[in-house]
């Protein structure tokens, strides 16, 4: 019995974890207690050294000075503020005029809204109650299927997840030890495709099933010119003007600065010669430009202001990604004074809240330390590397695998608990398979994005069967009585769109360059970072930092990776203290990381045989207290 | 039990105080580090006092928070089963929770946080980052934090065992303050003219 007990602690202690969550007791409570709980028989059954418990403090005082975790209350009160802002209301109304007159419109303009959210910090809950408040009845009074309709809303909403800057991101590049500013640029162009990807499926639906989303009747259209016309060739022109301003001074100013730089920059002029027109035009009353070409302008500054207070500043180096969420919430808080939106009720609300949310995560992550303690002392890590590094098919066997994984799981956990408990097991198999961590947790992060969007549990489809309306109704303008939408049609609205979100994960897999593009303009000083990083007494080259089985004692390296520490916590030496771990560059240049992986030959061997080695003897590795 | 359901209202009361001052430094920290971002470019001035603040507060809205979080019981839960159980079935799980759950990992961190605490005040430990904070202040908020969190769990006990001897309603009812959630639909549906629409007691 004993003997058995030894040889399977890993597996039962994974077993007993998802026991225990799902007795329904806080997750960060339940987590902490089986780490506790095996840790005292692994003392016991002598396989853990009795002072294993005196490293829990110095985990929390880890968890307390890993700034990167402040970004978790920052774009949560941004987006908390910027919810009641008052902001979305204008773009659907506005945008939904724009795009209404076509056919399957209003969906494109929920897409386009739904991403537009997303990079001011969208909050999946909120895009979806404001669309689902907004956008929705006039779907419904016009005739369009219910399913598209609700699907095409819930799936927006999720772009908040994907879509930098999103709280998903950050805790991935934490818990995967890569730097947030890395993470946002590779995770960019596939929350754009992604977002494509939608219009694409309203597009094929419009021309299938032309009568699922019927264009606005004329009578629906409010804005519009005295004389009747629609008023979009003037936009059409202020754009064209736009784009020739930014182009013009990307090519003429900026061909020496890197490809990120350069777009801020030139998106930022053409946005300001736009914004320019229009305020130009309306105080000398020149009647240039149309009522919606004004309109759109007017609607489009504050999120694009916001987009560049937050990813703006990070890309060009001002803020680090934690700061650029602080100049967000303050930005999103100044917008919301002037537009005489912020009272004290809504401030105290939104605090009271970020408060809340931020201790739940990080208690998530404070129980989720207390089990890796236990996990890593018993080898749990090495038992879930042998099981998906013996996988068939190598790379790709283990990526399906592990995505398969996530998306089952996703039915039942949400990302929080899939970071903390998931990634920190898979994230660095995945670095000793060579496997890119950054193209590793943008994969994930669109795979996680599901989550929100699987019938019946997803919260998307929750707060969408909240604000939607049951039963049928009378429509306040058409007078008219309106069917309401089903749940069944919600949830059968959402399947398509979970298939799209499977068919983007197979996208990623297939084209990594969507991500890899992070790296663009900066190699160069990445692999001299290398070299001075890798520690002396580390004969394997250039893996970068937190690759597995490196993080000998003392390591000096930047990153604040938690699982370096479990490793040297591990390897028997002395843990490098994380109070220690340097604070980034007060320069606000995005930390310098160096890229995983560049491959030595032959190095992914010396590695696994350096962790075998650390790992051989736990009751040494109990022996490191921390101090 | 009367003595101790008066025992869990004080302890409720005091929560609740520590809450409302702590979520204040939700607005300080973000201001803090907007400026120092803003006045690092500006002026091209900074001190790593200025990144040791920021989690230093962070640290006190988590620590000193989990008390107040878990006496409006927002601390995630898995509710897939839980959630179709009985109140009282719901209101066993957590008395069983947080004695055999939450009390062993928090007394233990409690516990072990004190010494390290001392023992950084005796040898007045500074931040090995130029311009750094004392340390030992955060060291303290461990044990305290922990401290306010078992408090607030004795008073969740109490009324969960008086919920289960019928002295008290059901204390995993939602009650009082709307969600951020609720207060978000009702203000569109105010603007718009609609009737608010009514979100189901469930929060992510």
């Amino acid at each position: 019995m004993t003997a058995w007990l030894t040889a399977n602690m890993a597996p039962l202690m994974f077993g007993g974890l998802i026991v225990t969550l799902l007795i329904g007791f806080p997750v960060a409570f339940s987590l902490g207690a089986v780490g506790i709980l095996f840790g005292l028989i692994g003392i016991k059954l002598g396989l853990l050294d009795t002072s294993l418990l005196q490293a829990l403090p110095e985990r929390v005082f880890g968890v307390m000075s890993n700034d990167t975790l402040l970004a978790v209350p920052f774009f949560t009160f941004m987006g908390l503020i910027l919810e009641r802002s008052g902001m979305a209301e204008d773009l659907l109304d506005t945008i939904g005029q724009l795009f209404g007159p076509l056919r399957g419109g209003l969906a494109y303009a929920v897409v386009f809204v739904g991403a537009l959210l997303a990079a001011t910090t969208g909050v999946v809950a909120a895009s979806v109650i404001s669309m689902g408040l907004i956008s929705l009845p006039i779907m419904l009074r016009y005739g369009y299927d219910r399913r598209l309709a609700s699907g095409v809303i819930a799936a927006s909403g999720t772009l908040a997840q994907i879509i930098p800057p999103s709280l998903v991101l950050i805790i991935m590049a934490d818990q995967l030890g890569r730097s947030v500013g890395d993470m946002y640029a590779g995770a960019f162009i596939p929350g754009i495709v992604l977002a494509g990807m939608y219009a694409i499926y309203v597009l094929g639906a419009t021309i299938v099933k032309p009568g699922w989303a019927p264009a606005l009747p004329p009578e629906a259209r409010t804005m519009r010119e005295p004389d009747g016309s629609s008023g979009t060739p003037s936009l059409g022109v202020l754009v064209l003007v736009a784009v020739i301003a930014a182009v013009a001074y990307a090519k003429l100013r900026m061909q020496d600065s890197p490809l990120d730089e350069t777009l801020v920059i030139a998106t930022s002029v053409g946005t300001g010669v736009a914004f320019f027109a229009a305020v130009l035009n309306r105080a000398l009353k020149f009647g240039l430009l149309s009522k919606i070409a004004e309109r759109v302008v007017f609607v489009l500054i504050p999120p694009l202001a916001l987009i560049f207070l937050v990813l703006g500043t990070i890309f060009l180096g001002v803020a680090t990604p934690t700061e650029g969420g602080a100049m967000g919430a303050t930005g999103a808080l100044i917008m919301a004074f002037a537009r005489r939106r912020l009272s004290w009720k809504l401030l105290k609300q939104a605090m009271d809240t970020t408060a809340k949310l931020s201790t739940f995560v990080v208690f998530i992550l404070v129980g989720a330390r207390v089990f890796s303690l236990t996990f890593y002392g018993v080898n749990g890590h090495v038992w879930v590397e042998h099981l998906l590094t013996s996988l068939p098919g190598g790379v790709l066997g283990f990526l399906i695998v592990v995505n398969i994984l996530i998306f089952v799981l996703a039915f039942f956990l949400d990302f929080f608990e899939l970071s903390f408990i998931i990634i920190p097991l898979v994230g660095p198999v995945a670095d000793k398979l060579g496997i890119d961590l950054i193209w590793f947790g943008v994969l994930l992060g669109v795979n996680m994005q599901t989550s929100f969007m699987h019938p019946p549990f997803g919260f998307a489809l929750f707060y969408l069967r909240s604000v939607a309306p049951a039963k049928d109704y009378v429509d306040r303008i058409s007078r008219k009585l309106t069917k309401g939408v089903t749940t069944g049609q919600i949830y059968w609205g959402a399947v398509p769109f979970v298939v799209i979100q499977v068919i983007m994960v197979g996208m990623v897999i297939a084209f990594p360059q969507m991500v890899m593009v992070y790296k663009s303009g900066e190699k160069q000083i990445d692999i001299n970072k290398i070299q001075i990083i890798v520690p002396e007494q580390q004969s394997t080259p250039s893996t970068g930092p937190g690759a597995a089985g490196q993080a000998p004692a003392g390591s000096s390296e930047q990153d604040q990776d938690e699982q370096a520490l479990e490793r040297a916590l591990g390897g028997g030496g002395t843990t490098p203290d994380a109070a220690q771990s340097p604070t980034p560059p007060a320069e606000g240049t995005t930390a310098p990381e160096a890229p995983s992986a560049a491959p030595g030959a032959g190095e992914q061997d010396d590695a696994a045989k350096a962790l075998e080695r650390a790992m051989s003897a736990p009751a040494d590795a109990a022996k490191a207290p921390p101090k | 039990m009367n003595a101790l359901l008066a025992l869990s209202r004080a302890i409720d009361a005091a929560t609740e105080r520590v809450g409302r001052f702590v979520y204040w430094l939700v607005l300080v920290v973000v201001l803090i580090s907007a400026a120092n971002a803003t006045i690092r470019k500006l002026f091209n001035y900074s001190s790593n006092a200025y990144l040791e603040i920021q989690w230093y507060l962070f640290s006190v809205i988590f620590l000193f928070g989990a008390g107040y979080t878990l006496l409006r019981n927002d601390h995630v839960r898995i509710d897939i089963i839980a959630g179709r159980l009985s109140a009282r079935a719901q209101n066993w799980i957590d008395v069983v929770g947080i004695v055999l759950f939450l009390w062993p990992m928090s007394l233990i961190i409690m516990w072990l946080s004190w010494p390290l605490f001392v023992d950084s005040f005796a040898r007045n430990e500074v931040s090995t980052n130029a311009g750094g904070l004392a340390i030992w202040p955060a060291r303290l908020m461990v044990p305290i934090g922990f401290a306010l969190l078992i408090m607030q769990s004795v008073s969740e006990l109490i009324k969960r065992l008086a919920f289960l001897s019928g002295r008290l309603p059901n204390p995993l009812e939602k009650h009082g303050s709307k969600s951020a959630e609720e207060e978000l639909a009702e203000e569109i549906a105010r603007q718009r003219g609609v009737e608010a629409p009514v979100l189901e007691g469930k929060t992510p």
